[in-house]
């Protein structure tokens, strides 16, 4: 069991006159024992480096990285006590399941009885106990990522690692393994690090969840806060299904109005607007904080898609001089038409953003 | 539950911190870099070491069968090649330039051809296949002699039998046209490689972008023109260099078939011939040599660029 | 991707219609056997009398092995198959093992990426090919001749190391780079060592890949002529020179030679035949891959 900290670690790639890259900048993440991390964000936004920071496979350049109050910032992967579940699985081919499993206990010299009875142990936990003496190629997709799991968990490391492991299974299977990973972890109670790039899995799984972006971290909080209280506009549009609507609005006075509606806005925002010598902001509402009215935001519906208990009606709406398309979820089934002509009100939280830097206005996390 | 350790670097500064990344990731690269040494060292001791003896012999007159010591020369031998004595120089020069040209665009053509036989699916495809490669597994010395002998012979060859049977005269295909006999040899040994190379790019090919050609209405010679043939190109480039590399050092053919008779001498068999073969001329086959090594850099340079192409597409 | 694979099969580049299909199934069919009918020739000379295999051809006679009993026969003074087949064993498998102890571990560092200038190093030795034998020869022989190892297998272990070594590099990277990167970082972590990551994950991986290139350098040097016939004249001399004394200035030798032929090509012939589709995916997905 353990804490991980992350104290301003970089990964800095090409000195010198080429200019340097940073894959993540200055990261600072405390990790608590027996949490479920998850580390998300777009391709390229640095997550699956600073997981491999963590492991050792990836130079620290700068700031340091700790487990359980250790500096492992300067330690080869061996001698860090840590698992990895790669995304491929990297389940090595000419062993079998067990050999597989077995083979950093092997590494670390563990008696041949005691190695089998660990193996035999997990492969229980994991239901994998009929093809012990499988090879890789011989087993499915959903099997090879428990072996995998196994692999792991037989040498009962300090922190586990997770590097996408769910996206090379299929839709149906992915949604099985999530809820059996959360699970095994929570029955475990060994420190996890997940990184995905996929925001239902972050959010779903997570106690906390660490969202970065060009490798700065951007906000690192429960998945409810991160949905309700988004800390800036790059959370506000990565987190949620369909995305938050954000709609960039030159004010007037303190208001800020959609077409020629204006949007409610908590007292605290209006104050910061009042006093913000920032023009253009950027009003964002989820698709569920919207509904239809008779007196509101006037709208044209291009497109609905009906899930059955809710429908989501993509319409297009006149602002500031041009059309922007706005999504509104409605409740049940709906009579709502491409063509028809629907009215807008606002019917939950409204979240701003200054335009430029993205700052969220109003109470923040 | 777990014991906090004092951090052991507590005490350092930022500075000797960094140093100390920087010391690692240096020591990283070396354990990279260090299994490629020895076989680096070796290639250099063995082929760039001598080649440097071969450019100093270049501007002697050495002949190691005199017994009076080597003359510095300068460039004396460089300028002789364009002088009257140096017409068979200039000829095994011209020798070379046609049968690798020819060699080579003769294998590509037949190669490319077989490859598409093959790349269906028919009864015996890999007896015929195994049977196709076979030319290229067989000693060239073997290659050579078995032509000669049995295939190209005025008395019993082959060719000649059938020939007579059609009622045409035997020709001595050796003496006549000896350079024509070279390349044939030639050609029989590498199309089965060029065969494969091609073939392992005709079924390396993106199998959607055809079915998508098809679906758009594209006849079968539309698509082999206008998507397999840009697909195989860096499979003809590939086998064009190999090809190349092999075929402009060939010597063991013209050993063995026209052994030293004019008309089919290339710069290899004529350097050695001039040199350690019992001409003894060491300096101006040097000179030879050298001239050989600078037309195959600038070929190799054109080579190398195709190479870096290719090797570009998976960085 | 595999290259000669048959599920899922590739649409050929010819051939909807199946009575095209049929005809041209016939024709590569005689084309197989056009090619391979020099070798078939060949063989069958070896089975023939001397003044039979010196005449009008013909596939009616009785077949004798007594030309391989001459060929195989030793000769005073001349050098003899055994006398050859040993050299050539010796120095093929020699150089073959050579090129392998530095090859493996110079592929394996060039296929882990990022390296700087990994390009540059696969360059140079691949360019060393395009340096023409003749480039050396002389200083070779000159350093043969003076270190007293003109006529020994030593000068070609030598020679024939260097001269595979390139191809291997070559050939070896390509198979190691299709070896995930994954899986030597799971190693690590699970505490191998450099040399266990080697031998205990990656060798097992890429052994069948290892085996086709050490099969095809033998078959390179096994057939190697220029360097046995300058450097190793007398003695030592390896199996492609004896072939080659077999040719005779007089008299009827095409029946002896034949045989001579058939022994001296069935061993390489055969292992190409065994590791035919590895070798050139070797070969043409090293560039490509």
């Amino acid at each position: 069991m353990a804490e991980v900290r992350y104290e301003k670690a970089s990964r800095i790639y090409g000195f010198g006159a080429v200019g340097e890259v940073r894959a993540v900048n200055q990261l600072d993440l405390d990790i608590a024992d027996g949490e479920l991390l998850v580390l998300v964000g777009p391709s390229g936004s640095g997550k699956s480096t600073a997981l491999r920071m963590l492991a050792g496979l990836e130079t620290v350049n700068e700031g340091s990285i700790f487990i359980n109050d250790v500096d492992v910032t300067l330690k080869p992967p061996q001698e860090r006590d840590i698992a990895m579940v790669f995304q491929n699985y990297a389940l090595y081919p000419s062993m079998t399941v067990a050999e597989n499993m077995g083979f950093a206990l092997k590494q670390a010299g563990v008696s041949k009885s005691d190695r089998r009875q660990q193996v035999e142990e997990a492969a229980r936990i994991l239901d994998l106990e009929p093809y012990l003496d499988r090879k890789p190629k011989n087993l499915s997709g959903g099997q090879r990522q428990r072996v995998a799991m196994g692999r792991a968990i037989v040498r009962s490391p300090q922190v586990f690692l997770m590097d996408e492991p769910l996206s090379n299974l299929d839709a149906k299977l992915r949604v099985q393994t999530r809820t059996e990973l959360v699970d095994l972890q929570a029955r475990l109670g060994t420190t996890m690090v997940y990184v995905t790039h996929d925001q239902v899995e972050a959010m779903t799984m997570g106690h906390r969840v660490a969202v970065l972006d060009h490798g700065v971290l951007q906000q690192v909080d429960s998945p409810r806060t991160l949905y309700s209280q988004p800390a800036n506009l790059f959370v506000a549009g990565f987190i949620g299904s369909p995305a938050m609507n954000l709609i960039e609005v030159d004010r007037s006075g303190d208001t800020l109005s959609i077409g020629t509606t204006a949007v409610p806005l908590p007292d605290d925002v209006s104050a910061q607007i009042r006093s913000s010598d920032v023009n253009t902001f950027v009003v964002g509402v989820r698709p569920e904080h919207l509904g239809l009215t008779d007196d509101g935001i006037p709208a044209s519906v291009t497109v609905v898609e009906e899930l059955g208990s809710e429908a989501f009606v993509h319409t297009e709406v006149a602002h500031q001089g041009g059309t922007l398309t706005v999504v509104v979820r409605v409740e049940g089934e709906t009579n709502i038409r491409r063509g028809d002509s629907i009215s807008i009100g606002v019917a939950g939280p409204v979240h701003v953003f200054e335009a430029q830097s993205g700052i969220r206005l109003g109470a923040s996390a | 539950m777990s014991n906090a350790v004092v951090d052991s670097d507590a005490g350092t500064t930022a500075t000797s911190r960094a140093d100390e990344v920087k010391r690692l990731e240096r020591r990283e690269g070396w354990k990279r870099r260090l299994p490629i040494l020895p076989a680096l060292i070796y290639t250099i001791v063995v082929t760039q070491i001598p080649f440097l003896f071969t450019l100093f012999y270049s501007l002697t007159d050495w002949r190691i069968d005199k017994v009076e010591p080597r003359q510095f020369v300068g460039i004396e031998n460089y300028t002789s090649l364009t002088s009257e004595t140096e017409k068979f120089f200039r000829d095994a020069a011209w020798v070379s330039v046609q049968m690798t040209v020819m060699a080579v665009l003769f294998s590509l053509i037949v190669g490319t051809l077989l490859a598409i036989l093959l790349d269906r699916q028919f009864f015996g495809q890999g007896f015929i296949r195994t049977l196709l490669i076979t030319p290229f597994l067989v000693m060239p010395v073997v290659a050579g002699l078995m032509w000669k002998t049995q295939m190209l012979n005025f008395n019993f060859g082959i060719i000649n039998w059938l020939r007579n049977g059609v009622g045409l005269e035997s020709v001595e295909y050796a003496t006549k046209h000896p350079m024509a006999s070279v390349i044939l040899v030639l050609v029989w040994q590498w199309s089965p490689f060029m065969m494969l190379i091609v073939l392992a790019g005709l079924q390396g090919q993106d199998q959607s972008v055809l079915e998508a050609a098809r679906v758009d209405g594209a006849s079968t010679f539309g698509i082999f023109r206008q998507i397999t043939l840009p697909q195989l190109r860096p499979f003809l480039e590939l086998g064009t260099l190999l090809g190349a590399i092999y075929l402009i050092q060939v010597y063991d053919h013209i050993e063995v078939i026209v052994g030293g008779q004019p008309g089919a001498n290339n710069l290899p068999f004529y350097i050695a011939q001039r040199s350690i073969g019992g001409g003894n001329r060491f300096g101006l086959a040097s000179t030879y040599s050298i001239i050989v090594v600078i037309a195959s850099i600038i070929i190799a340079n054109i080579g190398l660029r195709v190479l870096s192409n290719l090797l570009e597409d998976d960085s | 991707m595999a290259v000669f694979s048959r599920s899922p099969k590739p649409e050929p580049v010819l051939g909807q219609n199946r009575a095209v299909g049929h005809l041209l199934s016939f024709v590569t069919w005689i084309i197989g056997l056009v090619f391979f009918f020099p070798l078939f020739w060949l063989t069958v000379n070896g089975f023939k009398e001397e003044s039979v295999a010196s005449a009008d051809p013909t596939l009616r006679f009785d077949p004798t092995l007594d030309r391989f009993a001459e060929v195989t026969e030793a000769n005073s003074g001349l050098l003899s198959f055994a006398e050859a087949f040993s050299n050539s064993l010796w120095v093929v498998l020699i150089s073959t093992a050579f090129v392998m102890v530095l090859a493996i571990p110079a592929a394996y560092a060039l296929s882990i990426r990022p390296m700087k200038m990994w390009r540059d190093v696969l360059f140079f030795f691949i360019s060393t090919k395009f340096l023409p034998i003749v480039g050396i020869i002389m200083p070779v022989w000159i350093i043969a001749r003076d270190l007293n190892l003109l006529g020994t297998r030593t000068v070609l272990v030598v020679l024939y190391t260097a001269m595979n070594l390139p191809l291997a590099v070559w050939m070896l990277r390509s198979f190691f780079a299709e070896v995930p990167k994954e899986l030597i970082e799971a190693a690590q972590i699970d505490g191998c060592s450099l040399l266990g990551q080697i031998r205990q994950v990656l060798l097992p991986i890429v052994a069948p890949g290892v085996a086709a290139t050490a099969l095809l350098c033998v078959i390179f040097a096994w057939n190697e002529f220029f360097f046995a016939l300058q450097l190793n004249p007398t003695g030592a001399s390896t199996i492609p020179v004896w072939v080659n004394s077999q040719q005779k200035f007089q008299g009827q030798f095409i029946a002896t030679l034949s045989a001579a032929s058939v022994l001296a090509t069935l061993p390489v012939v055969i292992a190409g035949w065994i590791a035919q589709k590895r070798m050139i995916r070797g070969l043409a997905m090293g560039a490509i891959k």
